[in-house]
């Protein structure tokens, strides 16, 4: 289901089309470190972790008009290109291992299906990770994010104080990240 | 987004890690050479400068058939960028600023026009491009040390310059808009500090809208309500020879944008979504002229 972006990135967007630098500035201080983060879970290499956060905030400098405020936050986009780019990277690192043993070991189709199979299989891979917490984990991370509830009504559905429920959504999520980059590398 | 992907970011994002060295300088001064900020200019002149930025930045994602594609009054996006190319040029010789592009000849709008696409026909969409950028720029240079009230005549008006480039901010908004459409991409509204002006211009321009259109709007106010970011409240006199407003005889109501964009001549005055209160016949007059003054 789309989400609508909220108020700040719909300004932050506007300025960025109308060529304020500033605003590049702005986005960037307030999402670099996740970017960046995100960018080296994958990776590994912090080096290609920073030449990947640079990118993304200047594509999204060079092509403002490629995000849709009417579609999703702007974390979220910059994230999924993030992400992707992170991704690429790391394939054709292990094209390059594989082509040094032998080029007709490893031949990849880049096209829309394998997006579309990786996708799905991402999606599973997540279910798994989530399906393998230790329940008190699992039931908090399910109700945040597939029954779309707030902290609160995790605190009153699982009769803990928010706090707990907070926490255990935070661990349940550090948790996630380790196995998802595990698996991604 | 759905659960499981926002779910999957979430998780890759949980202990955010900062990179070894702060990558902000070396950012912008990437950002500057692969796209162009805004030039710096008088803050009167910014509302036109985000506007040139904004269909730069539309620019940026054209393809070769894009710019052989009709947008607009029969022309393609390169014969469209060379129409703002020739105004912003006309601006520019009335107020002192060089004139890139072909010698001056003709000096009115559609002369202009005409002189500076046979000139950019012969020449690359990505040229056409550099010269109009380069001449929005030079005028934005220009403005920067003038006073807004500095007199100009562009096509045999004479008025502040300020009110003329608030003109041109329009006009670069509006096809930027109708170039956007043709692309299917949404174009973002300016910030409201940007569209206040634009809209205040566009109320001021009524008088002449309703003189244009043969009503007499003379000793007659117009209350103006816009909504939206960069709206407002107005008092306008009808009739161009009225000194000050007087009690309000009508009332409009409207979005901000969709205002802007009638007096630009987008949108169907009889369609036009609006509340109208007082003397509705006028109020529907204002409405029905409201696009007079535009042209391509």
């Amino acid at each position: 289901m789309p989400v609508e972006a909220p108020y700040d990135d719909r300004l932050l967007h506007q300025r960025v089309v109308g060529g304020d630098e500033s605003a590049l500035g702005e986005v960037y201080d307030r999402l670099s470190s996740l970017i960046f983060g995100l960018a080296l879970r994958v990776t590994r290499d912090r080096v290609i972790a920073e030449d990947i956060t640079q990118e993304v905030f200047l594509v999204f400098w060079e092509r403002p008009l490629a995000y849709d405020p009417e579609r999703g936050t702007l974390r979220a986009w910059l994230a999924t290109i993030a992400h992707r780019r992170a991704v690429d990277h790391v394939r054709a690192e292990e094209r390059r291992r594989v082509s040094a043993l032998g080029p007709r070991l490893f031949e990849r189709e880049p096209d829309r299906l394998e997006d579309t199979v990786l996708a799905s299989d991402e999606a599973k891979r997540v279910r798994q990770a989530v399906t393998s917490l230790p329940d008190g984990l699992r039931e908090a991370v399910e109700l945040a994010y597939f029954g779309g509830r707030t902290y609160r009504q995790v605190s009153e559905e699982l009769g803990v104080p928010e706090g707990t429920a907070k926490s255990r959504i935070r661990l349940a999520l550090r948790r996630l990240a380790d196995a998802l980059a595990e698996e991604e590398v | 987004m759905d659960p499981v992907e926002r779910l999957y970011l979430d998780a890759m994002m949980e202990d955010p890690q900062v990179p070894a060295r702060s990558l902000r300088p070396q950012l912008l001064a990437g950002a500057r050479a692969r796209r162009r900020p805004a030039a710096p200019t008088a803050a009167w002149a910014q509302p036109y400068a985000g506007r040139v930025a904004a269909m730069d930045a539309l620019l940026t994602s054209a393809v070769d058939d894009d710019w052989s594609r009709v947008i607009v009054e029969g022309w393609t996006l390169q014969e469209l960028v060379a129409h703002l190319a020739a105004k912003d040029g006309l601006l520019a010789a009335a107020v002192g600023a060089p004139v890139l592009g072909p010698p001056l000849g003709a000096t009115d709008s559609m002369g202009r026009t005409s002189d500076v696409q046979a000139y950019e026909r012969a020449r690359s969409p990505e040229q056409t491009r550099r010269d109009w950028r380069a001449q929005a720029d030079a005028l934005c240079r220009h403005l920067a040390d003038l006073p807004p009230t500095t007199p100009a005549t562009m096509d045999g008006m004479e008025v502040p310059v300020r009110d003329h480039l608030l003109a041109r901010c329009l006009e670069t908004w509006i096809h930027t808009a109708d170039a956007a459409r043709t692309a299917r991409l949404r174009l973002p509204d300016p910030v409201p500090d940007h569209i206040h002006p634009t809209a205040d211009l566009c109320a001021r321009l009524l008088p002449w809208t309703m003189l244009l259109s043969g009503m007499d709007g003379s000793g007659r106010t117009l209350h103006l309500t816009l909504t939206g970011a960069g709206g407002g409240e107005w008092q306008v006199p009808l009739g161009v020879e009225d000194a000050r407003p007087g009690t309000p005889d009508a009332h409009i109501t409207a979005d901000v944008v969709a205002f802007c964009f009638l007096l630009g001549g987008r949108g169907e005055p009889a369609e036009f979504p609006a509340e109208l209160a007082g003397d509705l016949a006028l109020a529907r007059d204002v409405l029905t002229a409201a696009p007079a003054l535009s042209g391509p």
